[in-house]
């Protein structure tokens, strides 16, 4: 299980990589999540949505209400050009963060 | 089915955002937590047992609630940096400044005192009266650059340089004007003190700056003691 502070750095990466799949609206994108990560990444709405709206003030994605095929409205969030721009040197960061952490092992495991 | 929005908008009653904001917000988690409810009921679950975990996603409401409100409004106004230093280090160098202009102003009168010198009678105010006081004070701002610091969850290095940030211009006046003043004693007609200059720099740099820090530390260790003191009551 992953702890809560790599959580909390990994959940905006997390979040603009499933919308880099296509527009999702809250549910559907911590089903996907959580689903893609095996449970490893689980979002309560105290997470989830406060970091949606400041992802949303940081102009890195956009929400826009639409109606379902069942008439059901909800808030779909799509990602900008600014958070496509964000996504590429987060994705760099932790891959770097991880490959250090690999080499450590290795280092302890020698 | 229960009315979701209703149980949101009592939930989330405290939030203190524009109307259509804050309907917004309610009908969003609305929609989430009925998602959550069905989903379940699909999965076999009971009704009262699916109530309850759907609401459970919220955890602690008074957390979410403030959570929200904090992401909705405040990054608008200022980013991290801003509340964590620029804002509590600027607020702690005009608090300073202008104490020490105010104590000036409307602090006590001394007579002033007469000095016999060999170029005749000159008069001086004692500095302790203007400086102590305002010496004296500087703890109580220090302990407020801590706290607003601190409190916006500034890191150690953010809240440390809250607290000292008045002394700073002063620092690097000093910095910069004693190297000087070694370089340039010789060339110039009226040679400084080098005693005067360090007077200067204890009584402008180390003595307002360890006043600071005292308050400022003692703020910290109050509020970090607080704070592990909730998360115990909260687990």
């Amino acid at each position: 299980m992953i702890g809560a502070g790599i959580k909390r750095g990994t959940a905006e990466l997390a979040v603009l990589s499933i919308l880099e799949e296509g527009p999702l609206h809250g549910y559907e994108m911590a089903r996907r999540i959580e689903e893609q990560t095996k449970g490893a990444l689980r979002f309560t709405l105290a997470a989830l949505y406060p970091m949606l709206y400041r992802m949303e003030q940081r102009g890195w994605i956009r929400g826009n209400w639409e109606t379902s095929g069942n008439g059901r409205r909800r808030r779909c969030y799509r990602l900008t050009p600014a958070g496509k721009k964000k996504l590429s040197p987060l994705r760099k960061e932790w891959a770097e963060l991880f490959s250090a952490l690999r080499q450590l092992g290795k280092v302890a495991n020698a | 089915m229960p009315d979701w929005q209703k149980l949101v908008r009592q939930r989330l009653s405290g939030l203190a955002l524009d109307a259509p904001d804050k309907e917004e917000v309610h009908a969003e988690l609305a929609v989430h937590l009925e998602e959550t409810y069905e989903t379940l009921l699909r999965e076999g679950m009971l009704e009262p047992d699916a109530i309850h975990r759907a609401l459970s996603l919220a955890n602690d409401w008074q957390n979410l609630q403030r959570r929200i409100q904090i992401a909705k409004t405040k990054e608008n106004i200022m980013n991290d940096r801003v509340k964590q230093f620029w804002f509590p280090s600027l607020l702690t160098l005009l608090l300073t400044m202008g104490l020490l202009m105010l104590i000036q102003l409307f602090g006590p009168n001394p007579a002033i005192i007469g000095l016999h010198d060999r170029n005749g009678w000159s008069l001086i105010l004692p500095v302790s009266v203007v400086y102590l006081p305002w010496l004296l004070a500087l703890p109580l701002i220090g302990a407020l650059g801590a706290f607003l610091s601190y409190r916006s969850g500034g890191s150690q290095r953010a809240v440390f340089s809250s607290i000292l940030f008045p002394v700073l211009p002063y620092l690097v006046f000093f910095l910069i004007g004693l190297p000087m003043i070694i370089i340039l004693n010789h060339h110039i007609a009226h040679n400084i003190m080098f005693s005067a200059l360090f007077v200067g720099f204890f009584g402008w740099v180390l003595a307002p700056g360890a006043a600071l820090l005292a308050g400022g530390q003692l703020a910290k260790i109050f509020l970090s003691r607080r704070l592990d003191s909730r998360r115990i009551a909260s687990n």
